[in-house]
């Protein structure tokens, strides 16, 4: 049940606290760090999609001004052990990779050696000086390139460029299908664009000469993934030798053995699912996977050098500062290595280039529907085009795994089938992206518009009639997930009926095509699981939930201050000013008086997820509440002693405790923080007062939920679009502040048009990175984005801390409903939408006013 | 891959030059203090901040003159320092995000800028990361229209990318500085 809280700082527009130092350029980002004696890295990369290395020489380039070292692949391969994959699934090949080509290059971008100078100027101008000849290979770029039979595995182990399929059925597929009215199917095929933070990636490897410390500063939503995976991957010794270095140092042993069991407790019984089928099969495939596990593994566990990871203030992610970057190793290598601190800051071109890229999916949708609109069953075929190198640590195929719970959305579909293939190819990364399975709710959204177009319903009719309502939740999705009270995608769809007035808009909309203007509108409803409930990981894959509980330290200060330490890594999200509001009401205390720790792997509690998934609020958020209410609980026990006092007659008001209704006797926290470390025998200097809570969402879960409304007006002579009105009706349950929940559905909604009217990352047919600059990776400025009219609906629940994620929704409904809206405009003109990227060429090429050019898709 | 460098020897504004290291001498003010470095002609104006003068709220977003977040006042006016070689800004007069803010003599801050006030208020950054780029844009043009429309300062700022926000609360944050400047203004008025 709800404990109810006075409530001074939940739901408030408080002010952010970041601001005090980022508005006034006092932050601390990446790029402002430079240790004594840094010398700095550039990147030789390849000017090839597929080819062989032929030969390498850095002579000339070695002897030019102020060059400290060259790198090539050869050589970090004695440095480093190669990226393993972590996630495998059953049937899954992930190839192993090497931080640097070793002698291939996959993608038109992929670093081939890396140049240390005095400065980095000096350092790019040595890396145009390394020669490389190329043996060019015939490129696969595009899914179909993939799935040809005859295309060259780019990894050969894999035996062809199909690395994963699966087939999933749920229900009686086969029987829906014969027993419908009517089977509708289309293909929807979406571009492949870039997260595009405007910082991009970079890190410093800080070396101090004489220790073995070494500091790995990193601009990353995952800090203890990133430490740990460096780790691996750095500690390149033999097995012999870290056996005996092992031997020789028990205490390290121990220390491990003491971190693997406070990070696997309470989650045995999740680990037990897992499924190993998938590691099998990959070590079957390439044996030499066996041979890297165990060399990074005794090696992890013995390596003099461990890096821990700092990170300050971050440029923005949205996912792409997340996966572990081959350059991050080869930094942390050669920095060790050379037991010098090395430094290395992407520019844009390269951030473009091999930053991460994401979506690249095409997806096949069947329906089968009774005249009256009814929907049976749904089959779709998902293909993903994951890029030359494997995401680290979830690749294409945990993000698969995502997109078949999701697909048949938050309607009654009583029968599924999935089928599932993720192909390699000569692109750049494939990484996760605001909302990484986003592209289930852009098909299937759109398909349903198609769908009510084929039958002559309305499209907001066709899916409150086959949507969840709240009277029959809880429910089961046909995938697994339970739907529970939360689930109120309907009522979000209901009241942006009420507010857009559709109706009435196909009276206007009509009266302006006689007058010769397009208008159109499109709406868009999805749930998001966040946090979701306990049988969400399990369907998504058995185990997973193993690795996403939270846990928040507390401490109260010897000055009376509160300190919270957290796994999460904002970047933008604003955890300092929402995590002080959810602790200060907890504690009744002044937020000024909460201060949030964060970024450090030496003094944050361990978690591999970082900040993703939108779970900041849900997960974070309650952790943070719940660590604060134990903190309460002991600040009061050590308080009623003091006070002589029985503890349940005691109240906190603004940081003063004391009995109810005698405010003038209380004790200050920094009192009893001082009555507790004397207490303790500390000296001052050590928290007073500590506790900790680990969470992982309520037991019944939660999910974010909301519908989006689209109007286009689209010019039939130039084909540009512009949106006149855009409204999101959103219930992300109780708000902890409304300024910086609107921020997140702004920020998604911004993204989501500029997938559709601008952005795309463009490979030619050799697979030449076309959009390597921001004049031809068009980002939406504020000429582009419309203001976005937002209607919040804070469905109570008896759920304690009812926080539910708001980060990666925007950018979920955005592209459906300004497909729709798109379509809808053109529909008298007979255009189906079946592609996510319309720039004004592509509307006239629809709309029949210029020729196609296949080209330049 | 590696962003386009800049090869000009020769300054702009004829400061001294070295033909014969590619090295010149500068002087200018940069947030009301005068400074004097021996610089490589090549060195951007950025990078001259940041490194050579250590104030490093000037950020980096896209080197090629896009982004905007490395905006900083040269003259009153509003500039792309990643595009500007240092030796260019030989004798100007720079403000960057540093000198917003009103400071005692060591740096910390006394008062806030209105415009870092209304950013504040009406939650306007995210990451922030382009901030000091919007922020320097903003006060240049408020100089110039202290009562601008909203699509006034929606065109006004669309040279300088966010990627966090979608915009909406940054066009509010430039208005509540207006109304703040405004309010400024008239108190000023009534005192004097």
């Amino acid at each position: 049940m709800r404990e109810a809280v006075a409530g001074r700082y939940i739901g408030q527009r408080v002010r952010r606290v970041e601001d005090q130092r980022l508005l006034t350029g006092r932050g601390s980002f990446v790029a402002d760090v430079e240790p004594e004696g840094t010398v700095h890295a550039a990147f030789v990369r390849s000017p090839f999609a597929n080819a062989n290395i032929v030969s390498i020489d850095h002579s000339v380039a070695s002897r030019a001004k102020g060059v400290v070292a060259i790198y090539t692949g050869a050589e970090i391969c004695l440095l480093t052990n190669p990226f393993i994959p972590f996630s495998n699934l059953p049937g899954q090949f992930t190839p192993p990779f090497w931080a640097l080509a070793v002698d291939r290059v996959r993608f038109v971008g992929d670093p081939v050696a890396v140049v240390l100078a005095y400065s980095r100027a000096l350092a790019e101008d040595a890396a145009e000086l390394v020669e490389i000849e190329y043996q060019e290979l015939t490129p696969v770029v595009s899914i179909d390139d993939a799935l040809r039979t005859d295309s060259e595995p780019i990894w050969p182990a894999a035996g062809s460029n199909i690395l994963y399929e699966a087939a999933d059925q749920f229900g009686e597929v086969d029987e829906a299908f014969r027993k419908a009215d009517r089977v509708f199917t289309e293909t929807f095929t979406s571009h492949r664009l870039s997260n595009q933070p405007l910082e991009t990636r970079g890190c410093v490897a800080e070396v101090d000469p004489e220790s073995d410390e070494v500091v790995f500063h990193a601009a990353t939503q995952a800090g203890h993934a990133l430490r740990w995976t460096l780790a691996a991957v750095t500690a390149r010794q033999s097995a012999v030798k870290s056996i005996r270095a092992l031997a020789g140092n028990r205490g390290r042993l121990k220390a491990f053995a003491r971190g693997a069991k406070a990070a696997l407790a309470g989650t045995g019984d999740q680990l037990k699912k897992a499924d190993s089928s998938g590691t099998i099969h990959q070590i079957r495939k390439d044996p030499r996977t066996l041979l890297y596990l165990g060399r990074s593994f005794l090696g992890t566990l013995s390596a003099e050098r461990f890096p821990r990871v700092v990170a300050k203030d971050i440029g923005g992610g949205f996912g792409s500062k997340g996966p572990v970057s081959r350059e991050d190793a080869v930094i942390l290598a050669v920095a060790m290595e050379l037991n010098r601190s090395v430094k290395w800051i992407e520019d844009r071109v390269e951030n473009l280039t091999d930053g991460g890229q994401a979506r690249d999916e095409r997806l096949t949708i069947s329906f089968a529907v009774q005249d009256d609109g009814t929907i049976l069953g749904m089959k779709a075929n998902l293909v993903m085009n994951q890029g030359a190198y494997p995401g680290v640590p979830f690749n294409c195929g945990l993000f698969s795994r995502i997109m078949k719970v999701m697909l048949p959305g938050t309607y009654r579909i009583d029968a599924f089938r999935l089928d599932t293939t993720v192909v390699a190819s000569n692109k750049g990364r494939y990484i996760p992206y605001r909302g990484p399975w986003a592209n289930e709710t852009w098909a299937r959204e759109r398909m349903l518009d198609v769908v009510a177009r084929e039958l002559g319903m309305s499209a907001t009719q066709l899916r409150l009639k086959n949507m969840y309502h709240p009277s029959e939740l809880p429910a089961k999705m046909i995938t697994g997930p339970t739907l529970d009270p939360t689930m109120t995608a309907a009522t979000t769809l209901q009241r942006a009926i009420e507010l857009a007035e559709p109706a009435a808009f196909a009276a206007k909309q009509e009266d302006a095509r006689s007058r010769g203007r397009l208008l159109g509108i499109g709406f868009a409803t999805y749930h998001e699981a966040a946090p979701g409930p306990p049988d969400y990981t399990d369907a998504v894959t058995p185990g997973v939930g193993a690795l996403l509980a939270e846990k928040s330290e507390i401490s109260l200060e010897a000055d009376g201050t509160v300190t919270i330490r957290t796994q999460q890594m904002p970047h933008g999200q604003s955890h300092e000013t929402t995590y002080a509001q959810v602790a200060a009401d907890q504690l009744g205390v002044p937020m000024e008086q909460v201060r949030l720790v964060w970024g450090d792997t030496k003094n944050t509690p361990f978690g591999i997820m970082g900040t993703g998934g939108s779970r900041g609020g849900p997960i974070g958020g309650g952790a943070v509440q719940f660590s604060s209410r134990a903190l309460r609980t002991k600040i009061l026990d050590q308080a009623a002693d003091l006070l002589e006092a029985n503890v349940n007659d005691l109240e906190i008001v603004d940081g003063n405790i004391h009995v109810r209704g005698v405010p003038a006797k209380g004790k200050s926290f920094a009192e009893v923080a001082a009555a507790a470390a004397s207490a303790g025998g500390g000296i001052g200097d050590e928290p007073a007062i500590t506790a900790e809570f680990t969470y992982n969402g309520p037991p019944q879960g939660g999910w974010a939920c909301a519908t989006h409304v689209c109007w286009v007006e689209i010019d039939p002579d130039t084909g540009f679009v512009t949106i006149p009105r855009y409204l999101v009706v959103e219930d992300c349950g109780e708000m902890i502040n409304p300024a910086i929940v609107e921020g997140q559905v702004r920020g998604g909604v911004a993204q989501g048009i500029g997938a559709v009217l601008y952005e795309k990352t463009n490979y030619d047919e050799f697979g030449n990175l076309q959009s390597s600059t921001y004049m031809d990776y068009l980002m939406p400025t504020a000429m582009e984005i419309p203001e976005i009219e937002l209607h919040h609906l804070e469905t109570p629940s008896e759920v304690e801390a009812n926080y539910r994620g708001v980060g990666e929704g925007g950018a979920i409904g955005a592209p459906p409903a300004l497909t729709n809206a798109i379509e809808n405009a053109l529909a008298h003109l007979g255009v189906r939408i079946t592609e996510q990227h319309l720039p004004p060429h592509r509307i006239l090429e629809l709309t029949g006013v210029i020729k196609p050019n296949v080209a330049s898709r | 891959m590696n962003s386009p460098s800049a090869t000009a020897t020769q300054s702009a504004m004829g400061s001294l030059h070295s033909p014969i290291d590619g090295t010149a001498t500068i002087e200018l003010e940069v947030n009301g203090v005068g400074v004097t470095r021996r610089v490589n002609a090549r060195l951007s104006l950025a990078d001259f901040l940041r490194e050579r003068l250590d104030l490093t709220g000037t950020h980096l977003g896209c080197e090629h003159g896009v982004c905007g977040a490395c905006t900083v006042v040269l003259n009153d006016e509003a500039v792309r320092s990643c595009l500007i070689l240092a030796v260019q800004a030989d004798g100007s007069r720079i403000t960057t995000i540093e000198g917003l803010a009103e400071t005692d003599h060591d740096g910390q801050i006394i008062s806030i800028h209105p415009i870092q006030r209304a950013m504040q208020e009406a939650h306007g950054f995210q990451c922030a990361f382009c901030a000091p780029g919007f922020l320097m844009t903003a006060l240049c043009f408020l100089e110039r229209n202290p009562a601008p429309t909203r699509a006034q300062i929606r065109e006004e700022i669309s040279g300088n990318l966010c990627r966090c926000t979608g915009y909406q609360s940054i066009i509010a944050g430039v208005e509540t500085a207006v109304e703040i400047m405004a309010a400024d203004r008239r108190e000023g008025a009534q005192d004097a």
